[in-house]
């Protein structure tokens, strides 16, 4: 293996994102017999568990206190949704027309289903 | 007479499950998750009320197809996933910004490479870098693009592998790869730069 080309897959390397371990291994070897590279990687990977230390220190904000019960609130109410039973609202309409002595009635009924769904 | 036994999966057995197991499931062992999901979110939006709000409607899109979720999987993974679709949907729908341009970029990591090319500057990057403030840190993740900041949360915060990453940004692995590489490499930049602005340089003339 060559320098350049281990220099262009370091990152792969210390990112443990070489599967090949016959592959994993040639940079092991090159790594023995090349003061250079060794140097460098030793390098980037100093840099790069810093930086992860940095990063890990900084990025660890906490929820505030009243997320986690407004979630549990939430949770609560979405599954009482899915709990909720079906309601049939039942209409009647009646008309009742008079013309010239003579009387129609109308009776109408109209039914509406009524039913929670949770939130998509 | 068919005497097949039954093998039911653990999907299955999920469509049985009720109501009421399902809420204790996930507040057994989605709940805990809270303050990781506030932190990735923080990093979506960079406001703590809009991350409240993005934590929240993860939560309560979690639910709906919690049955969906395959136990036995990376369960905070699966979180992110929908956190990352929420933010997309929901928050970022109207904030249609340019993305940086790639010879933006090229430009940054020149000037990245050229800033650790002395041997002398190499041996104190470590140093020069221990002692930035957290209060610097965010403020240089938020400075660089949102799909590099992303990228360089997911695998030097959380430690996941750049197949993982993909799978919660819906990305391919090669893209991940770039991503991450450059915004690390922004973020090295101006991490340097804050530290040398800080006098941490030393007279090394970093």
């Amino acid at each position: 293996m060559e320098c350049n080309e281990v220099m262009h897959a370091l990152i792969l390397f210390i990112d443990n994102e070489i599967e090949d371990a016959i592959q994993v291994q040639t940079f092991q070897s090159h790594f023995e017999e090349c003061p250079q590279c060794l140097t460098e990687m030793e390098h980037e990977r100093q840099v790069l568990t810093r930086m992860k230390s940095l990063l890990s220190d900084a990025c660890c904000e906490e929820a505030p206190e009243d997320l986690q019960s407004r979630i549990a609130q939430q949770t609560a109410l979405l599954a009482s949704q899915m709990f909720s039973p079906t309601q049939v609202i039942t209409e009647y309409r009646r008309t009742e027309t008079t013309i010239n002595g003579e009387t129609h009635i109308e009776i109408e009924t109209t039914h509406e289903i009524r039913r929670d769904f949770p939130l998509s | 007479m068919n005497s097949e036994i039954e093998i039911r999966t653990p999907a299955q057995l999920l469509a049985t499950e009720s109501v009421l197991e399902r809420t204790a499931r996930f507040e057994r062992d989605a709940m805990q998750y809270t303050n990781q999901l506030y932190a990735a979110a923080m990093r979506y939006t960079k406001d703590p009320h809009d991350a409240q709000d993005l934590v929240q409607d993860t939560y309560a899109k979690a639910f709906t197809s919690f049955h969906q979720f395959e136990p036995g999987t990376n369960l905070k993974a699966w979180l992110y996933r929908i956190l990352t679709t929420t933010f997309i949907n929901t928050y970022r729908k109207d904030q249609r910004r340019p993305l940086i341009s790639d010879g933006e970029v090229e430009d940054w990591q020149l000037a990245a490479s050229a800033s650790h090319t002395s041997d002398q500057g190499k041996s104190a990057e470590d140093e020069v870098l221990e002692n930035l403030p957290d209060g610097d840190v965010k403020r240089a993740l938020h400075e660089i693009p949102e799909e590099f900041r992303l990228a360089v949360f997911y695998a030097d915060v959380e430690g996941y592998s750049y197949k993982e990453i993909a799978d919660i940004l819906g990305i391919p692995a090669g893209t991940v790869m770039s991503r991450l590489h450059r915004g690390r490499k922004l973020l090295r930049v101006l991490l340097l730069d804050y530290a040398k602005n800080r006098g941490f340089g030393g007279s090394d003339g970093m």
